[in-house]
């Protein structure tokens, strides 16, 4: 697939909870294979957006097109499009009555009808990917968050995803077990997955991302490489956000 | 980071289900366990006539009593389930019709609600009584079973419906396969005291010719005079079975809880 073709298009969205405007008119286009990165400070929306993307939130008005497919369109079977998206939550939210192998195996069978073995084989795969593979027969609750973080990244890919969705992954973790989540994730992005991170962490923003996105109060204030937004912000708030983070 | 507390449910007025830190109520476990199999043993010992008399007399009412039990509580936790699930819908019609059976069959006494059920359904339909029993009980029971449901789903985190929808599974799969299977842990505590408190109510079916433990008792009495004594010997009866399923229940929601064991 040609990398300037928009995978994700987001187009006017907006989306109130009550009579707060979380999103006002916001568009956005991701394209295949591209690393974006949404930054903002709390509140400013990007969760919000972030979890539009798979309908996970409704949005009131606008269009949101994933692969071609028009998210609004009755007819669309959602199911079937948020298969082909995969997300990754800040409270990892595995199944906690299955096994590390049970939470990956489970929706490829049911959903896929694909035999188990089958199945387990790919889920085992995934599991070294994540460095998670010695731990398949435990249950969530014996592991570590990084740990845990690390099987349900590879929960979402044994869905074999075009897209990831990641939201704030690392904001529930003990400092030191950022990194193997972080690492995890670089090294999904070096593989050419289509991936969009709302995240505090910078380092991994300049490192890995193709285009950061800066939000504030429900609106995409600025957009840019990593490069020049760290080092020369175009805007006040932009100024302002990384002044009081770095 | 800590793990979330599990969501402990604590509904209906069965019998108590001692928790192994409970040492009070582990120790009065016991106690009335002992107590009450020691006198059902001693007292057929001590003087035969009546006790002896009553406890050949009164067990045959005890399988009709299981009989009651075990059929009502089917029935009530199918209609639990369809209940709780009905309560949290978002589908207005099916959300108000589960709401109103529960508001109408909390509000009426579960004596009152058998005489009517085993009557109304009399005027239309010739059922056995045993049958009419059931129907009424699980009609009743039906009611706090949807609550229990009702309470087990909502007690399992949003972030698990969110990780299934994500992954491309339906709102049904999603409780079937993950939401459901959770709450089953956080249910069978109260679903174990609904089943306690329903067999104790069973005694209420007496009234309907249903030859129960205490039709048994009542039928014995009312010959011998035996009043005192026989009512003692139901009354072991029924305290020795409730204790010995508070334990089978307990043991069940260990295993239950395997999941959630470091």
């Amino acid at each position: 697939m040609n990398a300037a073709d928009p995978i994700i298009r987001l187009h006017k969205i907006n989306k109130s909870f009550g009579t707060f405007r979380a999103l006002t008119s916001v568009s956005l286009t991701i394209a295949a294979g591209e690393k974006v990165v949404i930054l903002g400070p709390s509140g400013s929306g990007k969760s919000t957006l972030l979890r539009t993307i798979n309908r996970l939130e409704p949005i009131d008005s606008g269009t949101i097109t994933i692969d071609g497919r028009n998210l609004n369109d009755p007819g669309e079977d959602i199911n079937r499009i948020r298969m082909e998206v995969g997300m990754v939550f800040q409270s990892f939210n595995l199944f906690r009555h299955k096994t590390v192998l049970e939470n990956l195996t489970l929706a490829p069978i049911k959903l896929k009808g694909m035999a188990r073995g089958q199945a387990e084989a790919l889920a085992m795969v995934l599991l070294d990917k994540v460095g998670m593979g010695d731990r398949a027969s435990h249950y969530p609750i014996q592991l570590s968050g990084g740990q845990q973080q690390r099987v349900a990244i590879a929960r979402a890919l044994a869905m074999e995803p075009k897209i990831m969705l990641f939201d704030e992954p690392t904001s529930a973790l003990d400092p030191e077990m950022i990194n193997e989540v972080l690492e995890v994730m670089v090294a999904l992005a070096r593989e050419g997955m289509t991936m969009a991170v709302v995240t505090h962490e910078m380092g991994f923003a300049r490192e890995v991302a193709d285009r950061v996105i800066f939000m504030d109060a429900g609106a995409i204030v600025e957009e840019g490489t990593p490069t020049d937004f760290f080092t020369s912000p175009k805007t006040p708030r932009g100024q302002q956000f990384l002044k009081q983070i770095l | 980071m800590p793990e979330p507390e599990i969501t402990k449910i604590e509904v209906g007025d069965g019998a108590a289900i001692p928790s192994p830190d409970d040492r009070g109520l582990v120790s009065a476990w016991w106690i009335a366990l002992l107590g009450a199999i020691g006198l059902l043993i001693a007292l057929p010992l001590i003087k035969p006539d009546p006790y002896l008399r009553i406890l050949k007399f009164v067990p045959d009412g005890i399988l009709i009593t299981f009989e009651v039990t075990v059929l009502s509580i089917s029935l009530a936790i199918v209609i639990g389930l369809l209940t709780g699930l009905g309560r949290i819908s978002r589908n207005r019609f099916i959300n108000l019709a589960a709401s109103l059976y529960v508001e109408v069959v909390r509000g009426i006494p579960l004596l009152v609600q058998l005489f009517y059920i085993y009557y109304a359904l009399g005027r239309f339909v010739r059922v056995p009584d045993l049958v009419a029993a059931v129907i009424a009980m699980a009609f009743c029971y039906g009611a706090y079973m949807g609550e229990v449901f009702r309470a087990g789903i909502k007690s399992i985190d949003h972030g698990q419906t969110e990780a299934s929808l994500s992954l491309g599974f339906n709102h049904r799969q999603t409780m079937a396969y993950v939401i459901l299977p959770q709450a089953w842990r956080t249910i069978l505590p109260p679903v174990g005291n609904e089943f306690i408190a329903l067999l104790k109510d069973t005694s209420l079916v007496s009234i309907l010719a249903v030859a129960d433990i205490l039709r048994r008792g009542r039928e014995y009495a009312s010959e011998s005079f035996n009043y005192f004594e026989t009512y003692t010997m139901i009354a072991l009866i029924y305290l020795l079975i409730t204790l010995v399923l508070s334990k089978l229940i307990s043991i069940m929601e260990y295993r239950l809880s395997h999941y959630e064991r470091r």
